[in-house]
């Protein structure tokens, strides 16, 4: 909050400033205050220069390092590719940080989400935070089919992704359902994980 | 130097905060027309910063319709702010009340951001 209150004392402070400076006849003899003062001197100005192209060229390299080099990006932030059993309807549930689960494999830039027949998938790997965007495909035995998650023919619905405490310490898990508009309404409301 | 200073600080301090905010858009929250308004002020706000260097009156000038932009971010969102403070009816309104103060600082009241 403190930005915020911050931003709005300057702005009130600019405001006041700007509006004086706009609007004041400064008398012919007037001497340069501190409050207006005379237009800054060459060298100065020279050093504003100075420190802006500086600050200007720290950005860009900081940008080019972090945001646009993908080879110094979190390498850990791939955008999922859930694989759902061909004809399934219901919901799909994967389970985070499960001990002993399988971690997630990463193929071409996605991270692999198969899910088994049961519909529910556990898994060592940690969830994944982030903008990122995720894709559906339904499998059978050789084929892969994608599956819309938009527009009239969408079959993905209600993604949830939560947290549970219990005994065994925190439980992360990602739940959506998978079906028509008409299924989705009549079972809205996601089984409840099991302890 | 003064002019510079202050223009300057302010258009860090308020393109910041609506930059902060315009960036939840990626987590699906609606872009305002005021926040961009108020964007383009605190770079108007920028430029002003640097005109002051050379002619002070014209930098004033402009600084004073860049602030009046972002005033048109700021007055309604302050409105909304205070009004949500003074008539907070119920326990039920806290949830409202938190997401409002998470869009208003900027940060993300979704888990994990």
């Amino acid at each position: 909050m403190i930005l915020v209150y911050s931003a709005i004392v300057l702005l009130i402070l600019a405001t006041a400033y700007s509006t004086v400076v706009s609007f004041r006849h400064k008398p012919e003899d007037a001497q340069p205050s501190w409050l207006f003062p005379e237009r800054p001197k060459r060298p100065a100005r020279i050093i504003v220069g100075f420190v802006t192209l500086v600050l200007v060229i720290a950005v860009g390299a900081w940008i080019k390092l972090n945001v646009a080099n993908p080879n110094t990006q979190n390498s850990a932030l791939h955008s999922y590719r859930f694989l759902i059993p061909e004809g399934y309807t219901g919901w799909v549930r994967i389970e985070f940080e499960i001990p002993g689960a399988p971690a997630l494999p990463i193929q071409s830039s996605h991270t692999m989400v198969k899910i088994p027949p049961s519909g529910t998938l556990k898994t060592s790997s940690s969830e994944q935070y982030g903008a990122a965007s995720d894709d559906y495909a339904s499998y059978s035995n050789d084929t892969v089919r994608p599956l819309p998650d938009s527009g009239p023919e969408k079959r993905v619905w209600g993604k949830i992704t939560g947290e549970l405490q219990g005994p065994g310490g925190n439980r992360k898990y990602e739940e959506f359902f998978v079906g028509s508009e008409q299924q989705f309404k009549s079972q809205t409301l996601p089984p409840k994980p099991k302890e | 130097m003064l002019p510079f200073v202050l223009y300057f600080v302010t258009a860090m301090f308020t393109g910041y905060h609506l930059y902060a905010l315009m960036s939840l858009v990626v987590y699906g929250v609606p872009v305002n027309l005021l926040e961009l308004v108020g964007l383009l002020g605190a770079f108007a706000l920028l430029i002003a910063a640097y005109i002051s260097l050379f002619r002070p009156r014209a930098a004033g000038r402009v600084a004073l319709i860049a602030c009046l932009a972002l005033w048109c971010f700021y007055a309604p969102a302050i409105a909304n702010f205070v009004r949500a403070r003074i008539h907070k009816p119920a326990a039920v309104s806290e949830l409202r009340s938190l997401k409002a103060t998470a869009l208003w600082t900027g940060a993300s009241p979704i888990k994990g951001f």
